[in-house]
């Protein structure tokens, strides 16, 4: 199968794109943790200054091996910045419906956010990925990404809204 | 100890400049430094910024051994989680040493804090290098979480070559 477009996503693309991000949430074993909506997705990312930027890959009605659904993959990412090295491109979410996998969407997708990082002049591309997703780690190793938390010891912590409140009336 | 919090401004350049380096030389980290005085003003200080900075500054009479006024930084930027949506990721936090112990790395992240959930963010995100023991045990008291440790997500990189390969399409 050959035929799939890649594009940027527009603002009548939000419901596909919360649908794929609920099935790879679900992929994850992290549903329930989905509370986004399709108001915040269209107020985010296509306001005057969107806190995300989102490709979307679509395929023709007469390919669609799903009933209904022409988006089949995505990729959100935004712009973020170290200070030793500059602009990166921080890749959030990447994902192609089961039913589409193997026919080279996902690299395509890659290609193109790659290429976005290289015409934004940023020094790399980052994202996490759960160990326990083998496959994607390998996915990502083929194609020359290491392991910063394994390699340099970065690990990634959060503060949830409680807690920042706390935190943000402390004087 | 007196001290102010206040926004970075582009004359706080050459001072976040030279602190960043102090970071990365306490990270054992600074031959890595490739972004100058210039960069940061233009990536950090034009229409579309990708980070915003906030500064500690003591009065005239409290200054450093060097002299220096300015003797704390905080860099960050707004992120975008396909789960919860808006995000604050706070890049960079320092605080000279001879100025640690006085509650100025608190009340910078507090600031952060503040300005995060104002934006409308629901979650504060940043990594600590594993060896850092003091970093490790100050943010844990503020009531963050690992999310290496807890979820087992690894921060990934692809850059370089890698990153260009990508981009071409190579496997």
């Amino acid at each position: 199968m050959a035929n799939f477009n890649l594009r940027k996503a527009e603002p009548k693309d939000v419901p596909d794109i919360l649908r794929l991000i609920k099935e790879l949430a679900k992929y994850e074993e992290m549903e329930d943790q989905v509370i986004l909506t399709e108001k915040d997705l269209l107020e985010d990312g296509f306001g005057d200054h969107p806190f995300y930027h989102c490709v979307v890959a679509d395929v023709a009605a007469e390919h669609q091996k799903v009933e209904g659904y022409s988006v089949i993959g995505f990729a959100m990412y935004y712009f973020t910045y170290d200070p030793w090295i500059g602009k990166l491109l921080y890749l959030e979410d990447f994902y192609v419906m089961r039913e589409y996998r193997g026919f080279g969407i996902g690299s395509e997708i890659l290609k193109t956010l790659s290429d976005t990082a290289m015409k934004n002049r940023c020094s790399s591309m980052h994202f996490i990925v759960a160990e326990s997703n083998k496959a994607s780690i390998d996915f990502y190793k083929r194609r020359g990404a290491f392991d910063l938390s394994l390699q340099e010891g970065w690990r990634l912590f959060r503060i949830d809204k409680e807690n920042l409140q706390k935190m943000s009336a402390e004087e | 100890m007196d001290f102010t919090i206040r926004a970075a401004t582009l004359e706080d350049c050459k001072d976040i400049s030279r602190m960043i380096l102090e970071l990365a030389e306490y990270e054992k980290v600074s031959d890595q430094i490739k972004i100058t005085q210039r960069d940061l003003e233009q990536d950090g200080f034009s229409k579309n910024p990708f980070f915003h900075g906030i500064i500690a500054e003591v009065p005239e009479h409290l200054k450093s051994r060097d002299g220096h006024t300015k003797v704390g930084y905080s860099l960050y930027f707004y992120t975008y989680s396909s789960w919860k949506g808006r995000a604050v990721y706070m890049e960079d936090l320092y605080v000279m040493p001879e100025f640690r112990g006085k509650s100025i790395g608190k009340a910078l992240m507090a600031k952060v804090s503040q300005l995060g959930l104002a934006a409308g963010c629901t979650q504060l995100n940043f990594t600590v290098l594993d060896w850092n023991k003091s970093s490790l045990d100050f943010y844990r008291k503020q009531g963050c979480w690992d999310v290496t440790s807890d979820l087992g997500y690894h921060c990934m990189r692809c850059e370089g070559d890698a990153l260009e390969h990508l981009a071409q399409g190579d496997l």
